[in-house]
């Protein structure tokens, strides 16, 4: 698509072509001399939502804030314009912007805790800005504020009202901030990614109400993601933008069937596959490399008055040259799980048995096992001490571990640059000179040097553009064909658990509640949490999607506080299936058939039955 | 060049730093007078514009700044005092950097009772007025430049405690702190190779600003009469010296140290800024 008139395909639904609610026409925006935009085009017809996705620092949240005539200082537009109503956002005078924004057009941001005043109850935010918009009395907006509540699926919406920012949930939050942004009925919404932070259930709940709002609004919606399952799911159109460029503009079946573009086809790599390539598993008789037995991890809160399990009893085995994916939302206690492996978290209680040889994970691990097991992080840069450069990085654990010296060293730092796909000049530069998807190859690289049987890949991915992500599950697979390394897998992306995993593990609140082969957990998932998990993720399949087919098994409310756990089942609660005795009665792993375990009793009953 | 126009801060404050440095080493050689031998012209006016063609035609060198109640050339002396105030301030805060920063350091990675005494007892130096204190110290161990840099040194230290160790505590929780621990190295390997290193930005630029207080507490004891022994050529003393006869109109001996006690800490000040924002980047 080049600038001429972004006259675009519509949703099926809309018969006509009705006149956009917002055109931008060949914006170029500078940020001191740098194009951070170029030639943009777009128009966003009633009722239509367009993605938008990109790389990071591709130019995406400038685009999506200059739809709202909205500049970043020192943003500067050398040309273009942006038509809403007959005026020109990007010149009207300020006033009238601003008479404009929250009554017209809504904003929704990344990190909905940042974005709402900490000092005044949620309730009052949504009647201020509701207020500042409408000629309304007190009441009328305190009643408007207390009826978006309900309708963004605040529960007790009475009592809410007064609640402060800190005392609500991050998914809470960012209903809050639709509520807002939705309270005066906008013609346009520009969500820039507003799920980025949210677990999977929360994310699917969140972008069903706002699909729904906004469909029965008949707003226009502009997406703001990095995730082709909130493209393939609710997005009708989609613009694929590289350094500062529209280089895809296409509906969203049509994208999905064949891409054009070279960036958009490396993004959709890995969708073919949908798990469903093979891989080369050890035989299941092999004796595992380590084994779990009983790990507890808690703390102690408010001066010992109160306990926060972490980990609740975790039992795993990991086999050699095996993936085991371990997968859970923010605060199931997954990440502890990982550091307690590798004695980086004191674990209360437990044992891990490494190749036959058992040892206290309470005392912490021999320094002769570190090489053995390694870690690769979620945040890459912050992985990497920032004042040294690659190969002084790749150089620490070769000193400590093997007796590689001088030249043979350095040989070894080169086949390691090599192993991760980095070419030899990488290995002078600092960790902030390369991108994200470099340093997490240098934290691999790192992790490799020493030769380790496993390595806990905590979120390795989650802090990845879409095109690094791929490419880094790419390289982890060929390292383990390659090297025969064992992984533990810790993700709250299903997608990316599917594509490396031999086995996966559920967690849901410091417990496992279903473990099983992929095909068991993926295709046939028996424990209500695992169905409810899997029912929530965004599968990148336009023919197929959520508004359109409302899952089964829904999860009622949020994730209860691991402190003061409920005394049954951890699920009882939410639990669609839940009967009396499930709330009072502790549940055990049950194998089911070979090489499945679940805690749940009635998904056993349900199996004999 | 042009990336030092980035920042004229760091421009200032380098130049007005390096003049005092420069000053420090070599004002034996360009002072016109030697600052402790008294000269007949007593209590004599800085030369008027005027005068200055006919001056420098006699050939005799020119009292810049006028001479003090004892003949001494303030010219010289102002010149000369950066080798008593900025030893003093340099040497007193390199010897609290070094310390507090080690504490600090110590006190941020291994958190105990011990640390806690540590911090609680930096808490309680902190409470008195660094003047205060510095003037007990000094006059309980004799008045002279040692007891004064050793006296600085300790006031001084718990700053350097506090900002290590804050910097100390985020930097511990970093992830390559944790990459370093799975790698199976020692944790005080760790805190010397990798926390250390990143935590010593805000420190430098903090010792930038504090040789510049420094200067102006060493100044500050000598004129309540704790500090150097007159005649020393020092700036706070030729304020307190100079004092008495301003009230009479003679200026010049209190004001042209005064200026270069501003000066000089400002130069220092700037330089903190400059330093600031050159590591923000």
């Amino acid at each position: 698509m080049q600038g001429s008139a972004a006259v675009s395909i519509l949703p099926g639904a809309t018969p006509a072509l009705s006149p956009p609610v917002v055109a931008a026409q060949d914006v170029t925006i500078t940020y001191g001399g740098v194009v951070a935009l170029k030639n943009f085009s777009l128009a966003i017809q009633p009722g239509e939502i367009v993605g938008l996705i990109g790389e990071a620092a591709c130019g995406k949240t400038t685009a999506a804030l200059a739809m709202l005539g909205l500049l970043r200082p020192p943003g500067r537009v050398v040309s273009g314009t942006v038509t809403m109503g007959g005026a020109d956002l990007l010149t009207l005078p300020r006033e009238q912007l601003r008479l404009l924004r929250g009554r017209d057009v809504g904003l929704i941001v990344q990190s909905p805790r940042g974005a709402l005043n900490p000092l005044l109850p949620i309730g009052r935010q949504i009647a201020t800005v509701y207020r500042a918009h409408n000629k309304v009395s007190r009441q009328a907006a305190r009643d408007h504020a207390l009826a978006m509540l309900r309708r963004v699926g605040i529960n007790d919406p009475e009592r809410r009202y007064h609640a402060f920012p800190h005392e609500i949930s991050g998914g809470m939050a960012q209903r809050v901030l639709i509520a807002i942004a939705l309270s005066s009925q906008p013609r346009l919404l520009v969500a820039d990614e507003p799920t980025s932070g949210l677990d999977v259930t929360i994310q699917a709940d969140f972008l069903d109400r706002m699909w729904r709002t906004t469909r029965a609004a008949e707003s226009a919606v502009l997406l703001v993601t990095q995730d082709l399952g909130v493209i393939a799911n609710y997005c009708d159109r989609i613009l694929v933008m590289q350094a500062g460029e529209v280089v895809e503009e296409r509906r969203v079946p049509a994208f999905f069937r064949g891409p054009t573009h070279a960036y958009s086809r490396s993004i959709l790599l890995m969708q073919a596959e949908r798990g469903a390539e093979r891989l080369a598993a050890p035989a299941a008789d092999t004796a595992p490399l380590i084994s779990v037995r009983g790990l507890f991890k808690r703390y102690k809160l408010r001066r010992g008055r109160a306990t926060l399990q972490a980990v609740g009893g975790v039992w795993l085995d990991i086999r050699p040259g095996e993936t085991l994916g371990l997968v859970g939302e923010s605060g199931s206690g997954k990440t502890t799980v990982g550091r307690c492996i590798l004695g980086l978290v004191q674990a209360d209680e437990g044992q891990l048995i490494y190749r036959g040889q058992a040892l206290n994970l309470a005392q912490g691990l021999p320094r002769s096992l570190r090489p053995r097991m390694q870690i690769v992080f979620q945040d890459p840069f912050d992985s990497l001490d920032p004042r040294w450069n690659v190969a002084d990085l790749l150089r620490e654990p070769l000193d400590l571990h093997t007796k590689l010296r001088g030249p043979a060293q350095q040989a070894r730092i080169n086949e390691l640059l090599e192993l991760v796909g980095l070419d030899a000049p990488t290995a002078l530069m600092r960790p902030r000179q390369l991108s994200a998807g470099q340093q997490q190859r240098v934290g691999i690289a790192r992790a490799l040097a020493c030769e380790p049987e496993l390595i806990v890949l905590d979120e390795p991915t989650s802090a990845l553009a879409p095109a690094a992500r791929t490419a880094i599950i790419l390289l982890l697979r060929s390292l383990q064909q390659r090297l025969g390394i064992a992984y533990l897998f810790i993700s709250h992306d299903l997608a990316t658990v599917r594509h490396l995993s031999h086995r996966v593990a559920v967690m849901y609140l410091s417990q496992i509640v279903e473990q099983g082969d992929r095909e068991q957990i993926f295709a046939h998932p028996r424990h209500p949490y695992t169905r409810a998990l899997l029912a929530a993720h965004l599968d990148t399949d336009p023919t197929h999607r959520r508004p359109d087919h409302p899952p089964a098994t829904r999860l009622e409310g949020e994730i209860p506080s691991p402190v003061d756990l409920p005394p049954g089942c951890y699920l009882a609660g939410r639990c669609p299936s839940a009967l009396p005795q499930c709330r009072t009665e502790k549940q055990e792993l049950i194998a089911q058939e070979p090489g499945r375990l679940v805690r749940c009793w009635r998904a056993t009953e349900e199996l004999t039955a | 060049m042009t990336r030092l126009r980035a920042y004229p801060t760091l421009v200032i404050g380098l130049v007005l730093v390096t003049l005092a440095v420069l000053l420090a080493v070599l004002s034996p050689y360009i002072v016109p007078y030697a600052p402790n031998t008294a000269t007949p012209d007593v209590e004599m006016a800085p030369p008027r514009l005027t005068q200055i063609p006919h001056l420098l035609m006699q050939g005799a060198p020119v009292h810049w700044f006028g001479t003090d109640a004892a003949g001494l050339d303030v010219f010289s002396r102002v010149l000369t005092a950066p080798r008593t105030d900025l030893i003093i301030a340099i040497s007193a805060n390199l010897l609290s950097m070094f310390a507090g920063t080690l504490i600090g350091l110590l006190c941020g990675f291994y958190r105990g009772w011990l640390s806690e005494l540590v911090m609680r007892i930096s808490d309680l130096v902190q409470s008195f007025p660094i003047l205060i204190s510095g003037m007990i110290l000094v006059t309980l161990a004799g008045r002279n430049a040692g007891n004064i840099i050793l006296a600085l040194g300790l006031l001084y230290t718990p700053i350097y405690v506090r900002l290590a160790r804050v910097e100390v505590l985020s930097q511990r929780s970093r992830g390559y702190v944790e990459a370093s621990r799975a790698l199976g190295m020692r944790e005080i390997v760790i805190a010397a190779r990798h926390v250390l290193p990143n935590s010593l930005a805000p420190s430098l630029i903090q010792a930038s600003v504090m040789v510049g207080f420094g200067i102006l507490t060493t100044a500050g004891l000598s004129f309540v009469g704790a500090g150097v022994r007159p005649p020393t050529p020092e700036w706070g003393l030729m304020i307190a010296g100079g004092v008495d006869d301003m009230i009479q109109g003679q200026w010049w001996p209190s004001v042209f140290p005064g200026v270069a006690i501003s000066l000089t800490v400002f130069g220092f000040a700037a330089l903190g800024n400059g330093l600031e924002r050159l590591y923000a980047r």
